[in-house]
């Protein structure tokens, strides 16, 4: 009998350790966040937390934050998308050219391309079943390829109204309003369940009821509207348009969404959480590397080693032993 | 009295604070087939994986022919002349099966650093047709072959070097009659040579039939050792479990009606290479069973049935009432076919059940999403209470409903699955192998909840490779041959496996 208890008790205690290692886990990333911020801000003497700083380093979130909402559903169903910078572009100058008529259509008509450009990589990526990584380098070349051949003849001005329009408080209101957004969705609609699932395992998710291929098209689709909703931000910010608008962005969202906790592999253990967290500590790090190493020449090289180890300390291993 | 030839002392294992071997210190004759038996979990498995250099040993020591036996790897124990079958896929994809049945003996075929393929192709190819296994060919790839085929492989893989010990690790669930039988010769021939077959296995009749002695194992401790001629099956499991299992195991009614009312209808129903022009109606309240050979099709008709089929021809409909005449609903997808209460388990749970790197909230979520919505909105809160009711109500072995359901046992899994479909409160349940490598307490749960389903009005197609189950549950049985129906028996008494077998052979 006395047996029997003491195997209960084990049992009990290996289920609550093993809850203890998972809420420590979920928190790492935010631990990430605080301890750049502590440490950057001893090194820099508190520069990096001066208002005027922190106004500068939110400038930079706006667009990374929203394109890495759509990038986080898509990581969730085991995707990756290399095209948003290229998306961005294109449907930046989409905005510019509608924005000389009229602001909201400029918006509307934005996020319409977005969505046709998010659609044209689900469809390859879901109908011809390929791999979602080739399917968006792809496509990141063939949206680059259009921005610069429509900026040939230099870059492509925005309406002044649009300008006028650069206000933080609008801009944190956009970004909050289409986060509310993003959150509704995923958490009191079956779309996060079926994220997660069809991430976990697909075909398992398949004879759960869940739809992957049109969820994973839909999906493509609603990170290409997002990113043209975000283009509408970085348009007030820019003013206009270069063939070279929104490079890098791919890489940024992606890192910024490892940062953030995000396993690589997508599946159950995505929280909405990692897109804030991650988004905010790319950005601190991003502006405070600068003022601590002044050289632009090793920028690069430290960013390289600071990412890898902020990454190698946070990052969930367990997540990435999920067989998929 | 035969020599001892393989000896375990006061064997112990510890995975973290679980204590999954103690103390187990048993006796194996030479030439003789030793069956070990448990429930899941009990620690047969881990036992044999540190016989074989899988897992190291936490404490104790093996002897093999009185010396001590000290091994790290499964290759290194296979050079000391023990080897394994195990349970899950023991070959490797991307290598041949010549290269499978090599592994880790490749320096044998080594000209230099060239790799004299050709020989290990004759040799292997020698080799598989010495055990009858012709149609095997040496020099394909691995993953031409079915889960069965490999299993072949594996078991040449094992036996062919002549080891004194071969640890067969419930490989017959994976197996066709055919198959199983052509694993009992080897086993047989083994021990003719004078070595040792340990036999692991949940299908107890089986163990009792090959086995010379049968050792049970309860929660890690050694229950004992009998003669397989001295005992029964009821007093193996009252061994195993520790108590007096519930009499009635399987159903005991005989003789009740199936109602009149037909709930589906399945007309020409076809899948390439699978099935054949099927045609079959479910009646309310009636288990159907489905039998036949593990290639013959039945699988694919209960996915087919679901909507999971690709390339399904053929209608399946819901039929509301006695009205043959009226239209029915066809299902066509899955999406559709869990909107009107059908169920599916499957063959293969890990992959098509459940979502293993899901928690078992969201798994037994899933299929109601739709139901538990809120004009399109889920609560958080409701799910959860969800869950927690139908994880209870089936028992579920678990710390919370937030624990992944990689962390659960084969039978927990199981009744995860039945938890999901409880939940959306499914009228047709297609159950496919359902209680395949589950232990006998769970399997004596999922009978009675069966039964219980039945008695409410729920209508259930079973299928299964395993006879005795579709004699003792189904009111009626369809067996399948080539993927067609070869026959079809109503419930009774007299009926049993040889009047199967016969149908689908």
């Amino acid at each position: 009998m006395s047996k029997k208890q003491a195997d209960i008790t084990d049992e009990a205690l290996l289920g609550q350790k093993q809850k203890h290692h998972a809420i420590i886990r979920n928190l790492m990333p935010l631990f990430g966040l605080i301890g750049i911020v502590v440490i950057f801000s001893i090194l820099t003497g508190g520069k990096i937390i001066d208002p005027n700083n922190i106004s500068l380093m939110l400038s930079q979130v706006y667009v990374l934050m929203i394109s890495s909402m759509g990038v986080f559903m898509i990581m969730t169903v085991g995707g990756l998308d290399f095209s948003q910078g290229s998306i961005l572009g294109l449907t930046s100058i989409v905005f510019c050219w509608v924005s000389q008529s009229n602001i909201v259509l400029g918006v509307l008509a934005a996020v319409a391309a977005g969505a046709a450009m998010g659609a044209f990589n689900g469809f390859f990526h879901v109908k011809f079943k390929i791999a979602s990584f080739i399917v968006t380098i792809c496509t990141m070349y063939f949206f680059r390829g259009l921005c610069k051949y429509i900026t040939t003849n230099g870059p492509v001005p925005a309406s002044l109204n649009v300008i006028a329009l650069n206000e933080t408080w609008f801009k944190v209101l956009l970004t909050l309003v289409v986060l509310a957004i993003g959150f509704f969705f995923i958490h009191f609609t079956r779309l996060g369940y079926d994220l997660r699932a069809i991430g976990a395992g697909e075909t398992a998710a398949r004879f759960s009821g869940s739809r992957p291929d049109l969820v994973k098209f839909s999906v493509y689709m609603a990170a290409g509207a997002i990113t043209g909703f975000a283009s509408f931000i970085n348009v007030i910010k820019v003013g206009s348009i270069t063939g070279t608008a929104g490079t890098q962005l791919e890489t940024q969202i992606l890192i910024s969404l490892v940062l953030g906790g995000m396993p690589i592999s997508g599946g159950a253990k995505a929280r909405f959480s990692n897109i804030i967290i991650g988004t905010l500590t790319y950005c601190v790090l991003e502006k405070s590397l600068p003022m601590v190493f002044p050289i632009s020449a090793t920028q690069q090289l430290v960013k390289g080693i600071i990412f890898l180890a902020v990454v190698a300390l946070t990052i969930d291993r367990e997540s990435l032993r999920v067989i998929k | 009295m035969s020599e001892i030839i393989l000896r375990s002392e006061k064997v112990n294992k510890h995975f973290g604070i679980t204590h999954a071997v103690k103390d187990v210190s048993l006796e194996f004759e030479s030439g003789e087939i030793h069956g070990l038996i448990g429930e899941n979990g009990s620690g047969k498995s881990t036992f044999c994986s540190m016989l074989c250099g899988i897992y190291p040993v936490s404490s104790g020591k093996f002897f093999l022919e009185g010396k001590e036996l000290k091994v790290r790897t499964q290759v290194d124990a296979n050079h000391q002349g023990v080897s394994i079958v195990v349970q899950e896929m023991g070959t490797l994809p991307g290598l041949s099966v010549a290269e499978n049945i090599f592994l880790g003996e490749e320096e044998r075929f080594m000209h230099g650093p060239v790799k004299d393929s050709a020989a290990m192709n004759r040799e292997a190819q020698a080799l598989l047709d010495k055990y009858g296994f012709k149609f095997i060919r040496a020099e394909s790839m691995i993953e031409n072959y079915s889960f069965e085929v490999r299993k072949l492989v594996e078991i040449v893989k094992a036996t062919y070097f002549g080891p004194k010990v071969v640890v067969i690790d419930e490989t017959t669930t994976a197996l066709s009659q055919a198959g199983r039988e052509a694993l009992f010769r080897v086993m047989d021939a083994i021990k003719k040579q004078g070595n040792l077959v340990i036999f692991i296995s949940h299908d107890l009749d089986e163990v009792l039939e090959h086995t010379d002695r049968i050792s049970v194992l309860r929660d890690g401790e050694l229950m004992g050792t009998v003669k397989s001629g001295s005992v029964s099956v009821d007093e193996l499991k009252l061994m195993m479990v520790g108590r007096e299992l519930d009499k009635h195991y399987y159903r005991t009614d005989y003789g009740e009606p199936i109602s009149d009312e037909v709930v589906l209808e399945v007309k020409n129903l076809s899948v390439p290479g699978e099935i054949d022009n099927i045609s079959f109606s479910l009646h309310k309240g009636e288990i159907l069973g489905f039998g036949g050979l593990s290639e013959c099709g039945m699988h694919e008709v209960g996915k087919a049935i679901f909507g999971g089929s690709f390339d399904r021809k053929g209608t399946v409909t819901l039929r509301d009432g006695l009205d043959g005449s009226s239209e029915g609903i066809a299902i066509n997808s899955i999406p559709k076919a869990i909107k009107h209460g059908v169920a599916y388990a499957s063959k293969d749970r890990d992959n098509e059940s459940v979502v293993l790197a899901d928690s078992i909230l969201d798994n037994i979520c899933l299929p109601s999403l739709d139901d538990l919505a809120n004009h399109g909105l889920l609560n958080n809160g409701t799910l959860r209470r969800f869950a927690q009711k139908y994880a209870e109500l089936m028992s579920v072995k678990m710390r919370d409903i937030d624990q992944y359901v990689s962390d659960l046992s084969g039978g927990n899994k199981q009744k995860v699955v039945l938890a999901r479909w409880l939940g959306k409160d499914s009228d047709i349940l297609v159950l496919d192998s359902p209680t395949r490598g589950i232990d006998v307490k769970v399997k004596a749960d999922i009978y009675n909840l069966m039964s219980e389903l039945k008695k409410k009005g729920k209508s259930i197609i079973m299928i299964s490779e395993e006879l005795l189950e579709l004699l003792g549950m189904s009111d009626r049985i369809l067996i399948m041959k080539d993927g067609k129906i070869n026959g079809e028996f109503l419930r009774s008494p007299e009926l049993d496996e040889k009047d199967l077998i016969a149908k689908m052979i």
